[in-house]
């Protein structure tokens, strides 16, 4: 059926910051959505509260709106632009919710506004667990027993009732969050209480427990005209009990029968059209029992998810684009394959590989929380490989998490020794059975241990209930490691001696060089030679979705062990860009989008761009992002087989973050040529020793430091620069391991921890200087021209990590006087590195002396961010200069302080981490961010706090316990709310200075003194904001007990001084007037000011 | 051991495999993800070298309710990998033990991808597996010894040899080119009882059951036989109701006089998407087959109707006829799971309702 003509305009709805549970898997599909609607005529207005997306670009939708997304500022938009109707379901559980809230407040209605995609009664069908299991009944499917309870009471009757163990899942809760499994009756009134409290409806279901049966799930669309295709299934390794998110899952799913196949197909078209969805997709889960074959519904998602974008780059199929095309009324006949270009939509892909996914998570960075996997999901971000076989695509996806292990195991980074293995005692048995039976995110490594250490695939299975299948496939390959090891060289300089047969058995199950290197106690480089010698190199084969039938026009492609090559190289001049792989901490969508757009420049510029990924979720691993994608693991030795093959003119390693970085020095000693700023400079820079050398050359300050190896220099060098000091590894993103330490003791225990992850990298100390102001700025280069993109001030104070603290932009407080230091020192360090591309240099400002932190010559984090607040694209302009064009040309020349401010606000996965302290501190902890955008930085700041989910009130009650430092600080804010008409409460200390200065506020007693105290009041809804700055480096308990309950109840908190002063002034601007939104092109019209 | 595939063109594949043996037949393709106990005992495939694309097989072992008939009839299968182990609980036992209990021939462990490439460009070949002879030239000269003597009709061997029945109820007739269970148990599931017939049953052997309607079976394609069948049920065109399944639906062509048209590449898997005249609702169906019903031909006979073809190549799938009381599907009509009849079987089944 032709597009639907009645409706014009569409606003799509974005899913806001990165999130656990929500990632970048969302800005792949609201760009193709974008796209999508565009190709058919529609005008597109987009709101996404993310700066660090593509579909936030400016030319992604006619217009676009960098905003909250609240039903309050949504509703203002939709007064504004009057669209005809909006789709939801690319927004993920964020989108889907402000719809449902939007037709509950009546403003769809209001503004005669549909809900496409998923109807708003499509939506509520799967969302709300009583009308799900009500709809699943009549259609006599399955369900596990449960019941919905909206009180601990009710829950526990239910519960008790259904008999233990008992799954808790919160209604309308993104990645299970709030989701756990209680085995008895306190573990359910504690979690009944958490859970009732995370559902925004106070809604929880407590189910039936389905652990350890196989989870399979299905990505199912539907058209307008009732047909329907099943895109692919998908079977979790990790059985029932974890999280998908959280879990291994190979595509296609591997131990079904065809019957059980075609039921289960059966059950996903009844459940698709009860649901109601008529033009778009869902994803529904299933358990099944291993013994029987015996089904349930576990869920479905009426909405693009994780994995439909995990589906679509496992198949090829733009499930984004089919469904967006088929919410505006086409039918799936209709949208073409793009991939195939002889098939449609109403095609079923079929495979010819195995698709295997695994899980990054980020426990490092979050010490104290429980490793353990369960409902909730915890997972940062993912990696996707494909095989020929389930080895091979296994080994490859572990080498692709960037957790520094290249295959399962037998890499020379097992925990345990084949030694120790062998000859195990219980101890170590029970220690490994129990990373078995209980899911982490070791479990895999565990798996290896214990098949190592004798134990049969029954045993496993009963620990873990993994599929057989999988387990013998895991066997096959330390059977196959058992037999390379055969061949292990007596001296590690020996040429590596192992039988061609072997060899290549070994490469065609996915062992990488650096694994067979270690097992045959040899050197990689002489592997590689003798793998060269031998013939043994990868060959590339396509994902087609139609497993060869036809000639693919516009494939992707993997690596494997195979007789024929098909990649096909053009002779087209043509660049390589390096992702920047899964997802983490640290490393995000920010980097991506640099990497999207270094495509598109190379495409403008008439160059072949050919991006190397594997992280399924981004908007760089789409078929049509890049001229040709190598879905691969990013490590040395996948990249050269792709660059050996290809033949690029250069390589952009600028864009993927520490990853690609990281490789720059292996691939030019490998005679790769590294585009933009040399391989040189970037060693200047990430070398401490041959930066402080270039910083004394150019006149420049840096704090005091030192480069060491042991405990023993670090002391020293640490008190002769004087506490406090700043510890960390030097090669690493995010802060890892990275501390501010006040004395030697801690020094001691930090060295060591940085030790650990730093490698044979040396540990840097540095002077911490205490309460300085922050700087990150961004510049770009062409090796003559170098022009500043934005100077950032950082509202918190010195200390906590650039990519945690909230930034304004332009600069709010500095003068012109540091500016000017700043921006001669960025020219100077610029023009030394000689920086073609970009450069991020973080400062910190302290008694009008200016301090280099930090040189990072590559994209920062803060690149999409200032791109979109200056209105120029950096990361393309940078992506040109690399190919030789000048900034003079490009009509950038001289930096733009925009008239409008930005502020950027990080936003925190605490509430995934129970009992996680929330203080902000160097090591960086952050997963996504968001932008505030007005005329006025307090107006911006607030946009920027109720973005990242406060819920900025605008009367009630306010705790204040600071820190003795702050406490001349927090004087004047204490008198603004006081004046604003909040009632103050604050510690006994506090409380004091305020009384002192005639502020009356209310002393509450601490926590282990009496009652009420702040947190019986907080549990009562009595606290509507926290300021809380720690006392020192080693908290109070009650501080982490306060920080942690603020998480609990979504209580709007600071724990800085700086970050009080700012949302004080926010309030007080938001209760003066209303916010009001204004999109992205508007601003943009409004030139900046140009600085020479 | 070590073993090998050659094609026609010369083109060598070097594989493994468990038996010594050596096979010749044409080499097929078959895209579907799971099924191979199935495919290797369709009958339908009878003599076929049966290469699967997807490249794990084995997985979830096998079991005798999965049979779609007694005996495997391909001649050879070709897989990238086999699984050691099983994983199901349906199972009884491994895929490896089920084809050595069969004598069946299996080689794996060569690169699929491309010889389906091979196939998808070069068109239809024939070829042999061998584990006996490794020089390709000397192979294709025996490939071509076997492609010169005339072609062998199989029906034979595959079709009942005599009259079988099974089911209670009214009575239908099952014309045996290779029926499959899955095909029976469906009808069964109707409520007929089933009249199955060898597949040269003359009009009169079938009329003296007074059937209500006849089914002509699945089989193997372009079987010599095959002209001798649609001789004998021509007279019975517009008296009973029939269906035609797959290379039965190819037989009531011929009883029409409507040729076939080989395809390049066969229609073989489980994601062909269908589509009729006049409507955005379509099908996906399960497929297996190399040669068409020719559509200028089916159009040119009066009260027929083609009621579906094929989305990507527009080739017929389905025919229909009121005045000759027929229904012919070119895909197969399989199960859509828990059991449930075809919607094109409960459609014949309606045909037949409405009789007297």
């Amino acid at each position: 059926m032709p597009r639907r003509k009645d409706i014009k305009k569409i606003l799509i709805i974005g899913s806001g910051p990165i999130v656990i549970g929500q990632a970048c898997e969302f800005d792949y599909s609201g760009s193709q959505a974008c796209k999508a609607l565009r190709e058919e005529g529609y005008r597109t207005v987009l709101v996404n509260s993310n700066p660090a997306t593509i579909m936030t670009d400016p030319g992604m939708a006619d217009v676009t709106y960098i905003e909250p997304l609240t039903v309050d500022v949504l509703t203002k938009i939709i007064a504004k632009e009057r669209p005809d109707a909006i789709l939801p379901t690319l927004g993920g559980q964020t989108g889907l919710n402000l719809a449902f809230f939007l037709m509950k407040h009546g403003v769809l209605k209001k503004y005669g506004v549909e809900s496409i995609g998923s109807s708003v009664g499509a939506i509520s069908c799967a969302e709300d667990r009583n009308l799900f299991k009500k709809a699943m009944q009549e259609i006599e499917v399955e369900v596990p027993k449960s019941g919905i309870a909206t009180s601990v009471k009710e829950g526990m009757r239910i519960g008790l009732d259904i008999g233990f163990p008992l799954i808790l899942r919160p209604a309308y809760c993104l990645g299970g969050s709030g989701g756990a499994i209680a085995y008895n009756k306190e573990e359910l009134e504690s979690f009944l209480a958490k859970g009732i409290e995370a559902s925004p409806v106070h809604q929880i279901l407590v189910e039936q427990s389905v652990l350890g049966w196989k989870e399979i799930e299905f990505e199912v669309m539907r058209d307008c005209a009732d047909n329907v295709i099943m895109v692919t299934s998908m079977e979790n390794v990790d059985p029932m009990g974890v999280h998908t998110g959280d879990s291994i899952v190979v595509a296609p799913a591997q131990t079904l029968t065809p019957e059980e196949y075609i039921n289960f197909v059966n059950l996903c078209k009844k459940i698709i059209r009860k649901i109601g969805i008529s033009g778009g997709g869902a994803n529904i889960q299933f358990g099944q029992n291993p013994d029987n074959g015996k089904i349930v519904i576990i869920e479905v998602n009426p909405r693009l998810s994780r994995s439909s974008a995990l589906a679509s780059k496992a198949t090829g199929v733009p499930i984004a684009r089919i469904a967006t095309k088929l919410a505006v009324g086409l039918t799936l006949p209709e949208v073409m394959n793009q991939v195939t270009s002889k098939t449609t939509s109403f095609f079923e892909p079929t495979v010819d590989y195995c698709v295997f996914k695994i899980c990054r998570f980020t426990f490092e960075k979050f010490p104290y929380a429980e490793r353990v996997l369960n409902t909730s999901m915890k997972a940062v971000g993912e990696a996707m490989s494909i095989g020929r076989n389930f080895k091979e695509a296994l080994q490859k996806g572990m080498r692709s998490i960037e957790i520094k292990r290249y295959g399962f195991g037998a890499d020379g980074k097992d925990k345990i020794s084949d030694e120790m293995l062998k000859k195990a005692d219980s101890v170590l048995l029970k220690q490994i059975k129990d990373k078995i039976s209980i899911p982490n995110d070791e479990r895999f490594f565990y798996i290896r241990y214990a098949l190592k250490a004798g134990l049969g695939l029954d045993e496993i299975y009963r620990l873990s209930h993994i599929d057989r299948w999988f387990l013998d496939n895991m066997k096959q390959l330390v059977e196959l490691e058992e037999e390379i090891k055969r061949y292990k060289n007596k001296k590690i300089e020996d040429e590596p001696n192992i039988p061609q047969e072997l060899l290549v058995q070994a490469k065609a199950d996915g062992f990488s060089d650096i694994q067979l290197a270690f097992l045959l106690n040899a050197k990689e480089e002489k592997v590689r030679q003798l793998r060269k010698k031998n013939n043994s190199r990868a060959v590339y084969k396509l994902v087609d979705t139609c497993a060869g039938e036809f000639n693919a026009k516009q494939p992707y492609f993997y690596s494997t062990q195979e007789t024929k090559d098909e990649a096909r190289p053009s002779r087209n001049k043509k660049v390589i860009i390096l992702g920047g792989g899964p997802n983490r901490i640290g490393q995000g969508i920010e980097f991506d989008y640099c990497c999207c757009h270094a495509a598109y420049a190379l495409k403008e510029e008439g160059v072949d761009s050919i991006m190397v990924n594997c992280n399924p979720e981004t908007v760089s691993t789409d078929y049509d992002t890049s001229d040709r994608l190598y879905f691969e693991p990013l490590t040395f030795e996948d990249i050269m087989n792709i660059i050996e093959i290809e033949k690029p003119i250069g390589v952009i390693v600028q864009f993927g973050g520490q990853t690609p970085i990281n490789l720059a020095v292996a691939l030019r000693e490998a005679g790769v040529n590294i585009l933009g700023t040399s391989s040189e400079s970037i060693d200047i820079a990430e070398d401490r020793k041959r930066f402080k050398h270039m910083i004394d050359k150019l006149g420049l300050l840096q704090p005091n430091s030192g480069t060491v190896f042991t405990f023993e220099e670090a002391q020293k060098v640490a008190s002769n620069i004087g506490y406090p000091v700043l510890v960390r590894p030097s090669y690493v993103l995010g802060g890892r391991a990275m501390e501010i330490v006040y004395d030697a003791e801690l020094l001691e225990r930090f060295i060591k921890e940085a030790a650990e992850v730093s490698g044979e990298h040396p540990i840097l100390i540095d002077k911490f200087l205490e309460d300085a102001i922050e700087v990150d700025v961004d510049l770009i280069g062409d090796g003559e021209t170098f022009v500043i993109g934005g100077i950032m001030e950082h509202i918190e104070q010195a200390g906590v990590h650039s990519g945690d603290a909230a930034m304004s932009l332009p600069t709010y407080t500095l003068s012109p006087d540091i500016l000017k230091k700043i921006r001669e020192a960025t020219y100077r360090l610029a023009k030394e590195l000689n920086i073609v591309g970009l450069m991020n240099v973080q400062y910190a400002v302290k008694d009008a002396k200016v301090y280099i932190l930090e040189v990072n010559p590559r994209a920062s984090r803060t690149v999409p961010l200032v791109s979109k607040v200056i209105g120029v694209p950096l990361a393309k302009l940078a992506t040109k200069v690399m190919l030789g064009k000048k900034l003079k040309d490009l009509g950038f020349a001289e930096e733009l302080i925009p008239k409008h401010i930005a502020v950027k606000e990080s936003v925190f996965p605490f509430n995934r981490f129970p009992g996680v302290d929330v203080m902000l501190g160097p090591e960086m902890k952050s997963t996504g961010e968001v932008m505030g955008i007005d005329t006025d930085f307090s107006s911006a700041y607030i946009k920027s706090q109720i973005a990242a989910g406060q819920k900025i009130p605008r009367k009630g009650n306010v705790f204040i316990s600071v820190h003795d430092r702050d406490k001349r600080d927090v004087i004047a804010i204490a008198k603004k709310l006081k004046d604003l008409g909040f009632n103050l409460f604050a510690s006994s200390g506090t409380a004091s200075v305020l009384e002192k200065n005639n502020i009356p506020a209310k002393v509450l007693p601490k926590i282990t003194e009496g009652r009420p105290n702040i947190l019986d009041l907080m549990k009562d809804g009595k606290i509507q904001m926290v300021i809380n700055t720690p006392s020192g480096r080693i908290p109070r308990q009650d501080e982490v007990k306060i920080r942690s309950q603020v998480i609990l109840y979504n209580i709007p908190y600071t724990t800085t001084i700086f970050g009080a002063q700012a949302t004080v002034s926010g309030i007080e601007m938001f209760m003066k007037k209303d916010l009001s939104v204004k999109s992205l092109q508007e601003y943009h019209k409004i030139k900046g000011k140009k600085v020479k | 051991m070590k073993a090998i595939l050659v094609l026609e063109d010369g083109k060598s594949f070097n594989a493994n495999s468990d038996l010594n043996s050596e096979c010749f037949g044409e080499v097929i393709l078959n895209t579907s993800v799971v099924g191979y106990q199935e495919m290797i005992t369709d009958p339908a495939n009878a003599g076929k070298i049966l290469v699967l694309t997807y490249p794990l097989i084995g997985n979830y072992g096998t079991a005798p309710k999965f049979n779609e008939s007694l005996k495997v009839w391909v001649s050879g299968l070709v897989v990238k990998e086999t699984s050691r182990i099983y994983s199901n609980f349906q199972a009884k036992s491994s895929l490896g033990d089920f084809l050595k209990e069969k004598n069946a021939f299996t080689i794996y462990g060569l690169d699929t991808r491309t010889l389906a490439v091979h196939l998808r460009e070069k068109g239809p070949l024939f070829g042999v597996i061998s584990t006996k002879e490794f020089d390709p030239k000397k192979l294709v000269e025996k490939i071509n010894q076997i492609k010169r003597q005339p072609a062998q009709t199989l029906l034979p061997e595959i079709s009942v040899s005599k009259l079988k029945i099974i089911g209670k109820g009214e009575r239908l007739t099952v014309l045996d080119m290779g029926v499959t269970n899955g095909l029976l148990r469906q009808l069964e599931a109707l409520g007929y009882s089933l009249n199955i017939f060898p597949y040269n049953a003359s009009v009169k052997q079938i009329l003296s059951i007074n059937p209500k309607g006849i089914v002509i079976s699945s089989g193997p394609e372009n079987d010599p036989e095959l002209t001798r069948v649609a001789q004998n049920i021509k007279p019975l065109l517009g008296k009973l109701p029939i269906l035609g399944v797959a290379t039965g639906c190819q037989v009531l062509a011929a009883a029409l006089g409507v040729g076939l048209i080989r395809l390049k590449l066969g229609h073989r898997g489980a994601n062909y998407p269908l589509a009729r005249p006049g409507s955005f609702k379509g099908e996906i169906t399960v497929q297996n087959h190399g040669y068409v019903m020719d559509y200028d031909a089916l159009c040119k006979v009066k009260g027929l109707k083609v009621t579906a073809h094929n989305l990507n190549d527009h080739t017929p799938e389905e025919i229909e006829s009121k005045s000759l009381k027929l229904i012919g599907v070119q895909y197969n009509p399989v199960s859509a799971g828990f059991d449930q009849v075809n919607p094109m079987l409960v459609k014949f089944n309606k045909l037949l309702s409405a009789q007297r």
